[in-house]
């Protein structure tokens, strides 16, 4: 039977400008599964968009090469393959001052 | 008092020698009944994020400020920026808890049981503890807290603040209570303490916060809010964090409390065995519904800088004489 793990990484979290979440370690997983869940966005045009990072050491980030994704409705998704040890998701909210509360999960599998 | 407590000296000197040729159970000395044997090289067995409660909507706006982060264990290698994968002490993965780095914020992982009887329970574990290593900046970086970087002494040691196993207990009609332990590595003021300590109060429920008795903000100690509730047992204890922090040591604990005189027993870390017997257990003064029978432990790391601390769990027994 595989191995799996859902970890919630960001909860009720509301976001502004640039973040990044927490450094997370899934040596062990083969696949991994970003769910952004949008819960509130502070006007319409309040747009947020998301790329993976990968980390030798849980300290120095780069892009995963994934691409940016722009979140769309309720729920945005995408996988990501070949991460190596360490994962998180650096995004930006814009215009500039605009918020959207969101739940960010990553669910990994051997 | 069970069968198992009662065991003739035949069968005791039986089971022993199975123990003692059985490689992952040798390392430890459970009670005659093992509830869970969690090697983290095969999954987290059930040790999970704890998550204040939250309303009949799922809203989980309503989860208390100090509760709703305490972030998800992680399965980890052991990987450092300086030699790669250090590895667990068995087979390649820990569990590691992890902080943000915020000072004061508390990462958890907690286990959830019931008791099928009343007596000894006992958990055991192979831990380390650390701070995320630093990269780069000036010579300020070579000190911290009361820790200036000499070759043996590394100021990162003084970045780890503390961790805690603990227990949340009910039964008997709703009394519930904790039994606490936490190693106070460094004061709030960073200064190396090596110091055991128990809390005097009970732990802050989100019932009493709805109730408007209690209300605490984002990284407040939830064990214990006020430092001044913490008592000292034993004497300081040096454990092996071992110069820098990026070097993996495993040691060995072992704590037993007794669930039918609720009370604590004695705590084991290493070479070191404190008697607790005369560590009070306060429980709550109000009684607890839809708890009969809990039996959850949890584990959990707070820092007292802004440094990422880490627990790192290898393997944990649980097991009782009931």
């Amino acid at each position: 039977m595989r191995q799996s793990q859902t970890a919630v990484l960001e909860r009720n979290t509301t976001l502004t400008g640039e973040f990044a979440t927490e450094p997370y370690e899934a040596a062990w997983a083969g696949e991994a599964r970003w769910f952004v869940q949008v819960l509130e966005r502070s006007a319409e045009d309040a747009e947020l968009t998301l790329t993976t990072q990968i980390s030798p050491d849980g300290i120095t980030w780069c892009d995963h090469d994934g691409g940016t994704h722009r979140t769309e409705g309720e729920l945005t998704t995408w996988a990501v393959r070949e991460f190596g040890q360490w994962l998180r998701v650096r995004g930006d909210v814009a215009p500039a001052g605009a918020q959207v509360k969101v739940r960010i999960y990553l669910a990994v599998k051997s | 008092m069970s069968e198992a407590r009662s065991a003739p000296p035949a069968e005791a000197a039986f089971r022993s020698a199975l123990l003692s040729v059985d490689p992952r159970l040798s390392k430890f000395q459970p009670l005659p009944r093992i509830l869970a044997f969690d090697a983290f090289d095969s999954g987290t067995h059930g040790w999970t994020e704890l998550l204040g409660n939250y309303d009949g909507r799922g809203n989980l706006d309503t989860v208390d400020d100090h509760m709703r982060d305490f972030r998800p264990p992680q399965l980890s290698s052991c990987t450092f920026f300086d030699i790669g994968t250090h590895g667990a002490m068995t087979g390649t993965y820990a569990l590691k808890l992890a902080t943000r780095p915020i000072t004061g914020h508390t990462a958890t992982a907690i286990r959830r049981l019931t008791m099928s009887g009343r007596g000894l329970l006992q958990i055991e574990a192979y831990f380390t503890y650390k701070a995320e290593a630093t990269l780069g900046g000036g010579p300020e970086s070579d000190r911290f807290g009361d820790v200036v970087w000499d070759g043996n002494l590394h100021p990162s040691e003084a970045q780890f603040g503390a961790f805690t196993v603990a227990t949340d207990l009910c039964g008997d009609g709703g009394l519930r209570y904790h039994t606490v332990a936490r190693y106070l590595n460094t004061d709030l003021d960073n200064r190396l303490a090596r110091q055991w300590v128990y809390p005097t109060v009970p732990e802050p429920t989100p019932r009493e916060h709805l109730e408007g008795k209690v209300k605490l903000g984002y990284a407040a100690d939830f064990t214990a809010p006020n430092p001044e509730d913490w008592e000292p047992f034993g004497e300081p204890q040096e454990l092996c964090y071992n110069e820098v922090p990026t070097k993996v040591n495993w040691h060995y604990l072992r704590w037993q409390i007794d669930t039918e005189a609720r009370r604590n027993m004695e705590l084991q870390v290493n070479d070191r065995v404190f008697d607790m017997s005369d560590v009070p257990v306060p429980p709550y003064a109000e009684r607890y519904d839809s708890l009969e029978n809990l039996l959850n432990f949890y584990f959990s790391v707070r820092t007292h800088s802004a440094t990422r601390n880490f627990l790192f769990l290898d393997s944990v027994v649980i097991s009782v004489d009931w």
